[in-house]
């Protein structure tokens, strides 16, 4: 016969979360059907099994520990959570000043003409090393860096240790960029980049940084945001799946090539203009190990934060930053495809 | 710290903000940039971390060309494009590029902006 059983869970923090618990819920065998319903934070399962609602909460808590959910017969931490959230309140305004105060000095660095170096001459492996550490503080840290940012911060506050993904991701950018910048060289100019295409894929990243930093900030965490079930839910099973593969962290690393980048582009033209194959990768090569420094930075301090106190500041201020350079970047590509006037010279 | 202090600590940063947008990087508009040679109008614009002048007043009605310098460009700014005489090019770290705009209407002002959309230039046609 079978038996139903409710139960509070915890940690839901995403759309995604109600199949990722359903799918690990039917993998059981005792359990015949479960059904998540993240508004009112509850799990309705049914099962064959006798043992009391007590011990199957504790067995399947177990089975969903590793992604952080916490399965329970009573409402737990009501009062706590109330808690929490007056103190959430309080973190997000202080986030706020802290975050535009980073924002502010990131645009004033922009706007001194420190970054504007005289590098003369002809470009070699290492001019084309130095332009890459200036780039990775340009107005280019506000798309490659706030995507990496957002990345990073939302996956330490989400608990997965995803160290591998971040190699992964800059060695495929290190690789790419010297492929590609060697392909260039060879090729002459038969590859032309084209404006139209890296400033779409700039408004791609811009709101892929949106997303995520209005997530860091919690704002989708009240009324969490759920998709209808149907073809959305195999959008996202079959992202959640290709999310944990190897090639997918490599592949966007990859991508960062065709990122509207002034610094990236006239690089690539430096490459083409090489003329040969060594050259060109080397220039390429170069350049993207002297952006490194300052990712690597953005790929690893949030993890570094992440068990610290300070967590839930460090995160909506970050949330902030990656909003802010979201819509910089979102209002400057839409400006660059000509949509819409400039609105600032930065 | 008291909310109160933090909000107003915040609708301060958002004027400094709004300044750091706003502001121009340095107001040259003043600065002789057109030149008329031989019945043609040369207009110059140096592009190294933006453009300037940002503005420029030119005539309109006669032959004119623009003259875009870089010096050891490596920014946005050496990617341009200039949407209405259908100019993408990312030009070269040192150089000049002349870039032919035909004969300019009045009242049709001629906006330049680099790839990633982060700096552009003016040049207003009267006559």
């Amino acid at each position: 016969m079978l038996k139903k059983y409710t139960f509070h869970v915890t940690g839901t923090h995403c759309a995604s979360c109600k199949i990722l618990i359903e799918d690990i819920l039917k993998e059981q065998d005792f359990v015949k059907n479960a059904r998540v319903d993240l508004k009112k934070e509850i799990v309705e399962i049914e099962t064959d099994n006798n043992q009391d609602a007590e011990e199957v909460a504790t067995f399947l808590t177990n089975k969903l520990k590793p992604n952080n959910y916490i399965l329970s017969v009573e409402k737990r931490l009501i009062e706590k959570e109330n808690d929490l959230s007056a103190q959430a309140d309080d973190v997000i305004w202080k986030a706020i000043p802290i975050g535009l105060v980073f924002l502010a000095l990131f645009f004033l660095l922009q706007k001194s003409g420190i970054l504007n170096l005289g590098i003369g001459g002809k470009t070699t492996p290492a001019t084309s090393f130095i332009i890459g550490l200036i780039a990775s503080v340009s107005s280019c840290l506000a798309i490659v860096g706030g995507l990496v940012l957002s990345l990073s911060a939302k996956v330490s506050q989400d608990n997965v240790s995803d160290k591998k993904n971040f190699i992964l991701f800059h060695l495929g950018r290190l690789f790419s960029f010297a492929i590609l910048g060697g392909t260039l060289g060879l090729a002459g100019n038969a590859i032309g980049i084209n404006f139209t295409f890296t400033a779409i894929l700039g408004i791609a990243a811009s709101l892929v940084m949106l997303l995520l930093g209005f997530n860091l900030l919690g704002l989708f965490a009240k009324n969490k945001v759920t998709f209808p079930s149907g073809i959305f839910q195999k959008v996202f099973s079959v992202f959640r799946k290709i999310e944990h593969k190897t090639f997918t962290p490599l592949l966007v690393g990859f991508g960062t090539f065709f990122l509207p980048c002034g610094f990236t582009q006239s690089m690539q033209v430096a490459a083409l203009g090489s003329g040969s194959l060594l050259s060109g990768f080397l220039i390429m090569f170069a350049f993207a190990l002297g952006t490194l420094p300052m990712l690597l930075l953005l790929s690893f301090g949030p993890a570094s934060f992440a068990h610290s106190k300070h967590a839930p500041l460090f995160f909506k201020s970050a949330g902030v930053v990656v909003v802010g350079l979201g819509l910089f970047a979102l209002l400057a590509g839409l400006a660059g495809l000509g949509i819409i006037n400039p609105l600032f010279n930065v | 710290m008291n909310k109160t202090v933090l909000i107003i600590i915040t609708l301060g940063l958002i004027v400094v903000m709004g300044i750091i947008f706003t502001g121009e990087s340095d107001s040259e508009s003043a600065q002789n940039n057109i030149e008329i040679r031989n019945g043609i109008q040369y207009i110059t614009i140096n592009a190294k971390g933006g453009y300037s002048p940002g503005i420029s007043a030119a005539k309109a009605g006669i032959p004119t060309k623009l003259i875009v310098k870089t010096e050891s460009t490596y920014d946005c700014s050496a990617a341009l494009v200039i949407r209405s005489v259908n100019f993408q090019k990312i030009l070269p770290q040192t150089g000049e590029t002349e870039i032919d705009l035909g004969i300019p209407k009045a009242g049709e002002p001629l906006q330049g902006i680099c790839g990633m959309g982060m700096y552009s230039f003016q040049i207003n046609f009267g006559n």
